[in-house]
C-alpha cells in the first residue's frame, strides 16, 4: 500500500515536471506544478503512513500512555496540511501573475518573456 | 530582555492589523510598517549588544514544548547580527520606497513585512520544517514585491523566479519528509547530534535539503531567474534580495551544514565555482543592476566557500564570515540604492555622480568595501580567510579566490572610471532626501563596519593609523581653496618626517626623504592649481600615507595594507587625468594583481600567522621559500614596471596631471624598490629548480633598461618618453639590487634619490612646457630655449644627470656601477646594460634637441615661460641635483655602511671629498671642476665665433603655397630615430602589450560567449537548475 502511494507519488512529481518543461503555456505549466505538488504531498503522507495504527485522536479507547504504540505519527500529517496551503499560495500568486502578463503582454507562452537575459 | 520571537510576532500582527484598516489611510499604513520595522530593529540591536557583552545564545521554544514536540528557534551573537542586518535593510527599503509604498497601499506594506519576518524567521528557527515554511514564505513576499517595480518586464522575471521556486520547493519537501524518515526528527541539533550519512537513505535526503537551500541561494550557474529580478526589480527591493535574502540563505544553509560536515568541500566548490563564474560573466556586462547582481552571486559564492570552510577557519569563522558578509550586503545595498538615483541603466549613465561630490563619495566607499580594500570589513577578513587557507595547505582555493576577486576588481573599477570620468547628463540624480537617507546610513555603515573589524582584527586598527587619518582628514575639508589644502599637505608631510625620522634607519631614512620632503617639494608646484580640486588631496595624502607606512612597517600585515592604500591613492591621483581612464584601470589591475601576489607570497611564509614579522620572512620553511621569493619579487616587480609587467606605466604616467606625473613617477615607483630591498635582505637568493632567482631578476633588469630605454627613443609625446625612461631606470635599479653584493645595492639606493630628483624635475618642465603650447608631441615644438630659458636649464641638467655623463650625479651612479659589476660574476646581462646607455642619450638628445633648439613654431610665438610654481620645485631640484653631485657622500655615507652588515662585498672609502672603491678613485669636485671649465672655455670660444655670424630670420627662406595632408610627415624630428627603428624596432614590437590584450580580451571574449547560457526562457533555467542538481549529486558520489 505504502510502496503503490509512493511509487505515484513519484510518478505525480515527474509528470508534473515533465509537463512544466514541455508546456510554453502558463496556465498549463501552472497545471503542471500543481501535479507535482499533488505528487509530493502523496509522498509526504505515504513515508509517515505506519500500517495497523489508528488515528491520532486521544479518547477514551485510546488512553495518552499506549499513544505512542498505537498511533500514527501524527507530524507528518500537519507538514501534508502545511505544504497544501503554501502551495495553494503558490499557485494562486502564480495564476494571478499570468493573468497579469495576459493583460500587459497579450500572450501566455513563456518564450515570449526573454527579454531578459544574459 | 524583549523574547526574540518577537521579531517573527510584530511583523506578523502588523501585517494583519494593516488589512483592518481603511484601505485609505496610507499615511498611518506608512508609519505603522516603519515602526515595525524600526521595533524589528532595535529589539535585534538590544540582543547583538547583549551578546557582544558575552550572553550565552537563547533557546526559545514556541508553544512552551521542547522539540521535537514544538519548534525551536536560537538566537546568539551571529543571529542578531544578521537579524539587525535583515530588519535595517528592510526598515531603510521602506523609507527608500516611501513613494511607491503609498501609491500601492498597505497590501503592498504588509507583504514588506511578511518577507522581513520569513526573513528573520529563516535565521532563528531551528526546524526544518519551520525553514521549508519560512523560505515558501519569501519565494511568495519575493513574488508579490517584484511587483513594486515599474519596469514592465518585471512581470516575467517574478514568473521565472516562480517557477524555479516551485522546483525548489519539490526538493526540499521530498527531502525534509524522508529525513523525518530516517531520522525521527526535524529539529537541526537533534539531526546534526545523529549523523545521518550512516541511515539508509539519509545523505540522499540530506542533499536534496541541502541543495535546495543552496539554489536558494541563487548561486552560478543554475540562476538565470535570479539576475532577471535583479535587473528589472525596483532598485529598493533588489537591495533586499542582495543584502537581507542572501545573508538568511547563508544562515540556512550554515545550520543545516551543521550536521552535514560531508558535504563542506561540496560547499566549497560550489562557491568557488560561483565566485569566479559571475565575476567572469560581469565582465561583459554594460547595465549597472545585472552587474550589481553578477557581484551579488559572486558574493555569496564566496560566502559559500567560506562556509564550506568552517572548520579550517576555526574561530575565525565569525569574523572572516561576517566581514565578507557585512560588506557585501552594505556595499549591494548602497550601490542598489544609488542607481535608483541614475537616469540610465547604461554603467556610463553614472557620470551623473560626478555632479555631487558626496554622492560620488559614497560610490567609492562602496565599491571598496566589495573590493575589500582597507579600512574596510572585507580587507581584514581576507586577510584572515587566506591565511588560513594558506596553512590549511589550500593553495589553489586561495589563488582561484584570489584570481576571482581581481576580475571582480577589473569591472568594478571599470565601472568607478565611467562614474568619474564620462561625461555627466545636464541633470544630477534626482534629489529624494529619503533615498538619500538610506544611501548615507549604508555609507557610514560600511565606515563604522571597517572600524569594528579593525577593532575585532587584533591586527592593528588602520582607522587609528595617524597618516591615514591625516589623508582621510581631507575629505571633510574639500570645501577649502586648493591652496590652503596644498599648504595644510605641505606642513603635515614635513611635520611628520621632523618628527618620525630620529627612528629611522638609514635605508628607511632615505626612501622617507624621498616621499615626504622630496613629496611637499613636487607639492610646491601644486600652488599652480586654484580653485578647489576637489578629490585630489584625499587621494594624493592616500598615497602618501600609505607609502610612509610601507617605509615604517614591521610586519606584513602593516606592509600590505600600506600597500594597498598607496595603491588605491595613486589609481585615484592617475585617474584625475583627461584622457587617463583606460591607463588608471589597467594600472589598477595590474597593481591589485601584484598585491594578491604579495599576499600570496605573506600568507604562504607566515604559515598561518596573521601579523609576520617581516624580519621572520627569512624563516619560511625551506621547501616554501623559493616560492614565497617568487610571488613577493614578481608583487613588487609589477609596482616597478619591470618589462613584460611594464604596459601600464606608460600610459599612466603620461596621461597623469602635471604635477601627478612627478609623484608617481619619481616616488611612487620607489615603493616596489623598497619591497625589493625589504625581500633581499631578508630572503637573500634562493634557488626554484636549480635556478638562482637573484639572477633571474639581473636578466630581467638588463631587459627593462635594454626595451625600456628603446621604446623611449621612439616617442613623440615628451611625457610618454619620458614614462618609457623610467621603465629604463628602473631596470638598472633591480639590476644593482640582484647583483647581491655591496656596491650594486649601493647603487640601487643612488638611482632611488636620482631618479626622483631628475624624473621628476623632467616631468615639471615637460609638464610645464605642455602647459604653455598646448601639446605633449616634440615635433610640434621647437625653439623654445629663448622663451622658456629656466626650462631649458632644467631639462638640461636633468639629461646631463641621467645619462651618466660627468658632472652630475648621475655619473656618480654609474660609476658605483661599473664597480659593482666588476665584483659580480654576470657577464652578459652586464653587456646587455651596457648598450643600454647609449639608448638612453639617444631620447635625452631629442629631448632637448626637439624642444628647446631648432625653429620655432608659429603659434609658440607668444609663449611664456612655465607659472612659477611649476618652475620653483625645478629650480629647487637643480640646486639639489649639483649639491648631491658635489658631496655624494653626505646622504650615502651611512647608507653605505648600513649595507655593509646587509649583504657581502667591499663598500666605499668616503675620506675627505674622494671616494675609493677597490678599483679606482672617484672625485666629484675635481670633475666639476674640470668639466667646468672644458665647458666654460667651449662656451666663451663659442661666442668668439659667433660674434661674426651672421643672423638669418626665420622667415628668410620660401615656403611652399602647399599644406601637406600630414604636416608632421615633413618635420625632420617626427619619427626622430627612424633609421634605428628600422634596425632595431623589432625589440620594440609590443609583445607584451599583446599579450596581454590577448588575455583580457580572451576572457572578455568568453564571458560574452558563455553568458549566453542563460537564454532568457524561464523553461531553460528549470533545465538548468535540475542539471545542476543532477551534477552537483553526481560529483559529490564519484567523489
Amino acid at each position: 500500500m505504502t510502496e503503490i502511494a509512493l511509487a505515484t507519488g513519484f510518478l505525480l512529481i515527474l509528470i508534473g515536471l515533465y509537463g512544466a518543461l514541455t508546456n510554453r503555456n502558463l496556465l498549463r505549466m501552472i497545471v503542471a506544478f500543481s501535479v507535482a505538488n499533488t505528487g509530493v504531498n502523496l509522498v509526504l503522507v505515504g513515508v509517515g503512513y505506519l500500517r495497523g495504527r489508528a488515528a491520532p485522536i486521544l479518547d477514551a479507547t485510546l488512553p495518552a500512555a499506549e499513544a505512542p504504540a498505537r498511533i500514527i505519527d501524527p507530524l507528518p500529517q500537519a507538514l501534508v496540511l502545511t505544504a497544501i496551503v503554501i502551495g495553494v499560495g503558490t499557485t494562486a500568486l502564480m495564476l494571478a501573475y499570468a493573468y497579469r502578463l495576459y493583460l500587459t503582454r497579450g500572450t501566455l507562452d513563456i518564450s515570449r518573456l526573454r527579454e531578459l537575459k544574459w | 530582555m524583549v523574547d526574540a520571537i518577537l521579531l517573527i510576532a510584530i511583523p506578523l500582527g502588523t501585517a494583519f492589523l494593516l488589512g483592518l484598516l481603511p484601505g485609505h489611510w496610507r499615511g498611518a499604513a506608512y508609519a505603522l510598517t516603519l515602526a515595525a520595522l524600526a521595533v524589528g530593529s532595535a529589539i535585534s540591536a538590544a540582543w547583538l549588544l547583549e551578546f557582544a557583552a558575552g550572553a550565552d545564545p537563547r533557546e526559545i521554544h514556541t508553544a512552551g514544548a521542547p522539540p521535537p514536540f514544538a519548534i525551536a528557534l536560537r538566537i546568539a551573537l551571529a543571529e542578531s547580527a544578521g537579524l539587525l542586518l535583515v530588519s535595517l535593510s528592510a526598515l531603510f527599503a521602506a523609507l527608500y520606497l516611501r513613494d511607491t509604498l503609498l501609491k500601492q497601499g498597505r497590501r503592498a506594506m504588509a507583504v514588506l513585512l511578511i518577507f522581513a519576518m520569513a526573513l528573520s524567521g529563516l535565521i532563528l528557527t531551528r526546524d526544518l520544517f519551520n525553514l521549508f515554511v519560512f523560505l515558501e514564505l519569501t519565494v511568495i513576499a519575493t513574488g508579490g514585491l517584484v511587483l513594486l517595480s515599474s519596469d514592465p518586464r518585471a512581470l516575467g522575471a517574478g514568473f521565472k523566479y516562480l517557477i524555479a521556486a516551485q522546483l525548489i520547493s519539490i526538493l526540499l519537501l521530498t527531502g525534509l519528509i524522508f529525513i523525518y524518515h530516517a531520522g525521527a526528527t526535524l529539529n537541526i541539533d537533534e539531526l546534526a547530534a545523529i549523523s545521518l550519512e550512516r541511515l539508509p537513505g539519509g545523505t540522499l535526503a540530506f542533499f536534496l535539503v541541502f541543495i535546495a537551500v543552496v539554489a536558494e541561494l541563487k548561486l552560478f550557474p543554475a540562476n538565470g531567474w535570479a539576475l532577471d529580478i535583479y535587473e528589472s526589480a525596483h532598485p529598493a527591493f533588489s537591495a533586499l534580495v542582495s543584502a537581507a535574502a542572501g545573508t538568511a540563505a547563508l544562515f540556512a544553509l550554515d545550520k543545516l551544514l551543521a550536521g552535514g560536515t560531508a558535504w563542506l568541500p561540496v560547499a566549497t566548490a560550489i562557491g568557488c565555482v560561483s565566485f569566479i563564474g559571475a565575476n567572469l560573466f560581469a565582465l561583459a556586462q554594460d547595465n549597472d543592476r545585472r552587474l550589481l547582481g553578477y557581484s551579488s552571486v559572486a558574493q555569496l559564492g564566496l560566502l559559500v566557500v567560506v562556509v564550506g570552510q568552517r572548520d579550517l577557519l576555526g574561530e575565525a569563522y565569525l569574523f572572516v564570515a561576517g566581514g565578507i558578509l557585512l560588506a557585501h550586503a552594505l556595499a549591494k545595498a548602497g550601490l542598489f540604492w544609488l542607481s535608483g538615483l541614475i537616469e540610465g541603466r547604461d554603467l556610463t549613465a553614472w557620470a551623473a555622480l560626478r555632479r555631487r561630490p558626496l554622492l560620488l563619495f559614497a560610490f567609492a566607499s562602496f565599491i571598496a568595501l566589495l573590493i575589500g580594500l582597507p579600512p574596510f570589513p572585507g580587507f581584514y577578513a581576507k586577510w584572515e580567510l587566506a591565511h588560513r587557507l594558506a596553512a590549511g595547505g589550500h593553495i589553489a582555493l586561495l589563488a582561484l579566490i584570489l584570481f576571482g576577486a581581481l576580475l571582480e576588481a577589473g569591472y568594478l573599477l571599470r565601472w568607478f572610471g565611467h562614474a568619474v570620468k564620462g561625461t555627466p547628463p545636464e541633470q544630477g540624480p534626482a534629489r529624494a532626501p529619503q533615498k538619500m537617507v538610506a544611501v548615507h546610513a549604508a555609507l557610514a555603515g560600511g565606515w563604522a563596519a571597517g572600524y569594528l573589524w579593525g577593532e575585532l582584527s587584533g591586527l592593528g586598527n588602520l582607522l587609528h593609523a595617524l597618516p591615514l587619518l591625516f589623508a582621510l582628514a581631507f575629505l571633510p575639508l574639500d570645501w577649502l581653496p586648493a591652496r590652503v589644502k596644498n599648504s595644510l599637505a605641505i606642513a603635515g608631510m614635513l611635520g611628520w618626517f621632523l618628527h618620525a625620522y630620529p627612528g629611522y634607519d638609514p635605508l628607511q631614512l632615505i626612501f622617507a626623504a624621498v616621499i615626504l620632503p622630496g613629496g611637499a617639494l613636487i607639492l610646491l608646484a601644486s600652488y599652480q592649481n586654484g580653485g578647489r580640486r576637489i578629490g585630489f588631496y584625499p587621494s594624493a595624502m592616500l598615497m602618501f600615507a600609505g607609502l610612509i607606512m610601507l617605509i615604517e612597517a614591521n610586519d606584513s600585515f602593516g606592509f600590505f595594507a600600506a600597500w594597498e592604500s598607496l595603491t588605491i591613492g595613486s589609481y585615484f591621483l592617475i585617474l584625475r587625468g583627461r584622457r587617463s581612464q583606460a591607463h588608471a584601470l589597467s594600472y589598477i589591475v595590474f597593481s591589485l594583481g601584484g598585491a594578491f601576489l604579495i599576499l600570496a607570497g605573506f600568507t604562504l611564509a607566515a604559515q598561518g600567522q596573521t601579523q609576520l614579522p617581516l624580519s621572520a620572512l627569512g624563516d619560511a620553511p625551506t621547501a616554501l621559500a623559493p616560492w614565497v621569493f617568487l610571488l613577493l619579487a614578481v608583487g613588487f616587480m609589477t609596482k616597478t614596471a619591470a618589462i613584460g609587467l611594464h604596459i601600464w606605466l606608460p600610459g599612466a604616467h603620461a596621461e597623469a596631471e602635471t604635477d601627478v606625473s612627478p609623484m608617481v613617477s619619481g616616488i611612487l615607483l620607489k615603493a616596489g624598490l623598497y619591497g625589493l630591498f625589504v625581500l633581499l635582505t631578508q630572503m637573500g637568493s634562493q634557488q626554484l629548480h636549480g635556478i638562482d632567482l637573484t639572477h633571474a631578476m639581473l636578466w630581467i633588469g638588463a631587459l627593462s633598461a635594454l626595451l625600456g630605454n628603446l621604446m623611449a627613443i621612439f616617442q613623440e609625446d615628451a611625457k610618454r618618453l619620458l614614462a618609457y625612461s623610467s621603465i629604463g631606470q628602473m631596470g638598472y635599479a633591480l639590476f644593482g639590487l640582484a647583483l647581491m653584493n655591496h656596491l650594486g645595492w649601493l647603487m640601487a639606493l643612488m638611482f632611488v634619490i636620482n631618479h626622483f630628483i631628475y624624473k621628476s624635475m623632467l616631468f615639471l618642465s615637460v609638464g610645464g612646457i605642455a602647459k604653455r603650447t598646448g601639446t605633449r608631441d616634440m615635433y610640434r615644438m621647437g625653439g623654445l630655449i629663448t622663451l622658456m630659458p629656466l626650462s631649458f636649464i632644467a631639462v638640461l641638467i636633468g639629461i646631463i644627470a641621467i645619462s651618466g655623463v660627468p658632472p652630475l650625479s648621475g655619473f656618480g651612479g654609474r660609476w658605483i656601477f661599473y664597480n659593482a659589476i666588476m665584483e659580480g660574476p654576470h657577464r652578459l646581462p652586464l653587456v646587455i646594460l651596457f648598450l643600454a646607455g647609449p639608448i638612453a642619450f639617444l631620447y635625452l638628445f631629442r629631448l632637448i634637441h626637439t624642444i628647446f633648439l631648432g625653429q620655432l613654431k608659429d603659434e609658440h610665438r607668444r609663449v611664456r615661460e612655465a607659472p612659477f610654481w611649476i618652475i620653483l620645485p625645478q629650480m629647487i631640484q637643480v640646486a639639489l641635483l649639483l649639491g648631491f653631485a658635489l658631496v655624494p657622500g653626505l646622504a650615502l655615507r651611512h647608507v653605505d655602511a648600513y649595507i655593509g652588515g646587509l649583504v657581502p662585498g667591499g663598500g666605499l672609502d668616503w675620506e675627505g671629498l674622494t671616494i675609493t672603491s677597490a678599483f679606482g678613485y672617484w672625485s666629484p669636485v675635481t670633475i666639476m671642476l674640470i668639466v667646468g671649465v672644458i665647458f666654460a672655455s667651449l662656451f666663451a670660444w663659442l661666442l668668439l665665433v659667433n660674434r661674426r655670424a651672421q643672423r638669418v630670420g626665420q622667415f628668410n627662406i620660401v615656403f611652399a603655397a602647399e599644406r601637406p595632408y600630414r604636416p608632421e610627415t615633413t618635420h625632420f624630428a617626427w619619427n626622430f630615430f627612424a633609421p634605428y627603428r628600422k634596425a632595431l624596432g623589432f625589440f620594440t614590437q609590443p609583445l607584451a602589450t599583446r599579450f596581454w590584450a590577448a588575455l583580457t580580451d580572451l576572457l572578455h571574449a568568453g564571458a560574452g560567449l558563455l553568458r549566453r547560457h542563460y537564454s532568457g526562457d524561464g523553461q531553460t533555467y528549470v533545465i538548468h537548475l535540475l542539471a545542476f542538481v543532477v551534477g552537483v549529486y553526481l560529483l559529490r558520489m564519484g567523489l
